[in-house]
């Protein structure tokens, strides 16, 4: 090392020769580049002479109010000319407009995290959904999570997420709208006016837009943390767009430190949420995933617990009790201390398969991955995707082909049906007041196998 | 269009060339002092907060974007030490270390203790912190302006709160150019985070006209000529998305910082740059009788 040292000062002299002929050698190269540059650009602007004339005219049309100065605008067009190389695309930020440009047209429907009604743009007749946004704890200033919505998404911009167009605000300081695409149905209201259930096909093509959508999120690091059927909107030509990032928010690996488990409306809750955990992250919103897909195949909520010990415990009926072998580590979670399991290892498995005769072996093969106890086991949303089930017949249906609704959005006020909503911010899970007595969920299985009658048998 | 989460919203031609303290008569050269004052106490409260330097540095890009632009808020309305409060609660808030309103305030209402500006950043904590806190009146009356600030940051900047930043990016480079290998590569990369963290500050506005690999880079090439390190002889910086024209004009932005601040000192002394509107009020007439005398 020290040598290395010593041949370094040695040779400053050398070195400065050296960067001296290496100076005038990239001098000469960059003259050489500022040539072709320009010759290039010249061939460019004979080629396509109408370029510069366009990027102006998109800077121009955007509805816009900021005053706009002259000068530089023709310096910034030959600035971006000459750039060779590629560049993210920035985006701009300027002051919010107010409500007043809309007018409302009728109520939506009241969310856990704001009102949403329909709405038409005054200057282009556009009808788009607008959801004023609830203002609570006003002791901590702006909700958090109204801004992690806003900043999600913001962020989020796919064909199966609903696009946020701008953020409006009233004459108060607590007024402030979120301006969103406006689609016809959401997928709860809509199948409780279903006589059928979907069609597999349909079911396939509903899962795989859910499943780009939560793919979408979770590569950006997103976690939506309220995944269920009446956050999914759809359109008249069978499109889903997630809705509701009421309770979105960014992730990490590792996981941020003291994340709240109160996400997820109780019925797409995960298990170990409501054991208590706080280090939880994409699978969360797989689960809520496989309960929407049990959901589609019955037209009724998979798992409608009371409340949080009914719901673990509906689960477990589901999906069988967890062991240190399916689940390892699960009995450490906060809430699993008080649980009381049957002590028999035996047939304590998934009934899954028997609860859904139809589904094909794939088919259920994959609505008990999504749902594992173990959130470890459940696929990633890519693996899901890849999933044989959407290669099998029947094959996925066309958007195009899906059969069109009556809305209710677009047209009347929705009736409200009885579920529950997503968990409001302070009321923390009492399960740990109860001692859990889960042990009784399987008390009578040993006997129904000893009962008379033929029975196929499916677990 | 697609942006990605690692670019920036930049400011427009158009927010660069004027702004709202512009348009209510306050001197630009005046404007710079308490953005640059600004900056500095944003980062000096961060610091005070124990809040890792990543937030610290959004907040003050949040900071920066409030001011410019004809529809920005002008220093004539809003106090930069009320907007660098609010700037700090906001990103806390949104991060994994928010902080409430008490803490912020107190930690803002100890550094108004110091008689100047510019403390050095060893003596951040020389005053006696017992000796300065809120009292309840101030407390709730500073805690209402607070969230007010807040709410009007907001709508200033269309909720725009993103903001990302070109740390990690700056390592991720120096591995890519395989300088750990090298006896000064942990030199180095102190150096370019220094140069990283000086920008944020720059009356150039450096965070709201560039791209996080541009400045990343740029931070890269002027610490390893400085600590001497070698990096590649062709033109490395294009594999980082920059050019040789903006990688020549952020190093001499990053260059002229030493200058800058060196004036600022010297200008403003012992004095305080004013930081409420109040004082900016006062500043003006002072240097109106200043000119008259004069």
């Amino acid at each position: 090392m020290t040598g290395g040292k010593s041949r370094w000062m040695n040779e400053e002299e050398d070195a400065e020769v050296e960067a001296q002929r290496k100076r005038e050698k990239e001098e000469k190269k960059s003259a050489k580049l500022e040539k072709q540059r320009k010759l290039e650009e010249e061939a460019r602007r004979r080629a396509e002479p109408t370029t510069s004339k366009n990027r102006t005219d998109i800077g121009l049309d955007r509805p816009t109010k900021r005053r706009r100065l002259s000068p530089d605008k023709d310096e910034l067009v030959t600035a971006t000319q000459q750039m060779k190389l590629l560049r993210f695309s920035a985006s701009e930020w300027g002051p919010c407009r107010l409500v007043d440009n809309f007018e409302r047209l009728n109520h939506i429907e009241e969310g856990s995290y704001g009102w949403v009604s329909r709405a038409r743009e005054s200057a282009t007749g556009e009808v788009v959904a607008l959801k004023k946004l609830k203002m609570d704890n006003l002791n901590d200033g702006f909700p958090v999570t109204a801004l992690r919505e806003i900043q999600t998404l913001k962020e989020s911009k796919h064909r199966h997420i609903v696009g946020l167009r701008e953020v409006v605000v009233g004459n108060t300081l607590d007024d402030v709208y979120l301006v969103m695409e406006f689609l016809e149905h959401d997928l709860k209201t809509l199948q409780e006016d279903m006589a059928e259930p979907f069609l597999p096909s349909e079911i396939k093509t509903l899962l795989l837009q859910l499943g780009s959508a939560v793919e979408y999120l979770h590569d950006h690091w997103i976690l939506h943390a309220n995944l269920k059927t009446s956050n999914i909107l759809m359109n008249n030509r069978g499109e889903i767009k997630i809705a509701d990032f009421g309770m979105a928010r960014y992730f990490g690996d590792p996981p941020p430190p003291k994340m709240t488990q109160l996400v997820v409306t109780l019925w797409y809750r995960a298990p170990e949420l409501l054991l208590g955990t706080e280090d939880y992250g994409k699978p969360i919103d797989i689960w809520s995933v496989g309960c929407i897909f049990g959901e589609l195949l019955t037209k009724e909520p998979l798992l409608q617990g009371k409340n949080e010990v009914d719901e673990l415990s509906k689960i477990f009926e589901l999906c069988g009790i967890p062991t240190e072998e399916t689940w390892p580590g699960f009995k450490r979670l906060p809430n699993a201390r008080s649980l009381r399991l049957p002590r028999t290892h035996q047939t304590v498995g998934s009934v899954i398969r028997s609860k859904f005769p139809f589904l094909t072996s794939a088919g259920s093969q994959l609505l008990i991955s999504l749902l594992s106890l173990n959130p470890a086991r459940r696929p990633t949303a890519t693996e899901m995707l890849a999933h044989p089930y959407f290669k099998e017949d029947p094959r996925p249906k066309s958007t195009a082909m899906f059969p069109t609704f009556p809305s209710k959005a677009g047209q009347e006020r929705r009736k409200r049906m009885a579920s529950p909503s997503a968990p409001k911010r302070g009321d923390a899970p009492k399960m740990d007041v109860q001692g859990l007595d889960f042990s009784g969920i399987f008390a009578g299985r040993d006997m129904e196998e000893s009962g008379a009658g033929f029975q196929l048998k499916l677990v | 269009m697609q942006t990605s989460q690692l670019a920036n919203p930049l400011a427009t031609v158009e927010q660069i060339s004027s702004s709202g303290s512009q348009l209510d008569g306050i001197p630009a050269d005046l404007e710079h002092s308490i953005q640059f004052a600004g900056a500095r106490l944003t980062q000096a409260a961060g610091i005070l907060l124990r809040l890792p330097q990543e937030i610290i540095a959004q907040a003050i890009v949040i900071f920066t974007r409030f001011w410019i632009g004809s529809e920005g808020g002008s220093l004539a309305e809003y106090g930069a030490e009320q907007v660098s409060s609010a700037s700090l609660y906001l990103i806390a808030k949104l991060s994994a270390y928010p902080k409430s309103p008490r803490s912020i305030l107190n930690v803002y209402a100890y550094l108004d203790s110091f008689s100047s500006t510019f403390i050095e950043p060893g003596k951040l904590q020389a005053n006696n912190p017992e000796s300065y806190y809120l009292s309840e009146g101030s407390y709730h009356a500073q805690r209402t302006l607070l969230l007010r600030t807040e709410a009007h940051i907001l709508r200033i900047l269309g909720f725009q709160t993103h903001v990302s930043l070109p740390y990690t990016l700056c390592i991720n480079y120096l591995q890519t150019l395989d300088v750990f290998s090298q006896p000064r590569a942990s030199e180095l990369a102190k150096r370019a985070f220094a140069h990283l963290n000086t920008a944020l500050l720059s009356p150039q506005l450096l965070y709201l006209t560039h791209q996080p690999p541009c400045l990343a880079t740029a931070a890269i090439y002027l610490a390893a000529r400085e600590v001497g390190v070698k990096l590649p002889d062709n033109e490395w910086w294009e594999v980082f998305d920059t050019d040789r024209e903006e990688l020549g004009f952020l190093v001499v932005g990053l260059m002229s910082m030493e200058g800058f601040v060196a004036e600022e000192k010297a200008q403003w002394g012992k004095r305080k740059v004013p930081m409420s509107v109040d004082d900016v009020e006062a500043e003006i007439e002072r240097r109106k009788i200043m000119n008259g005398n004069g």
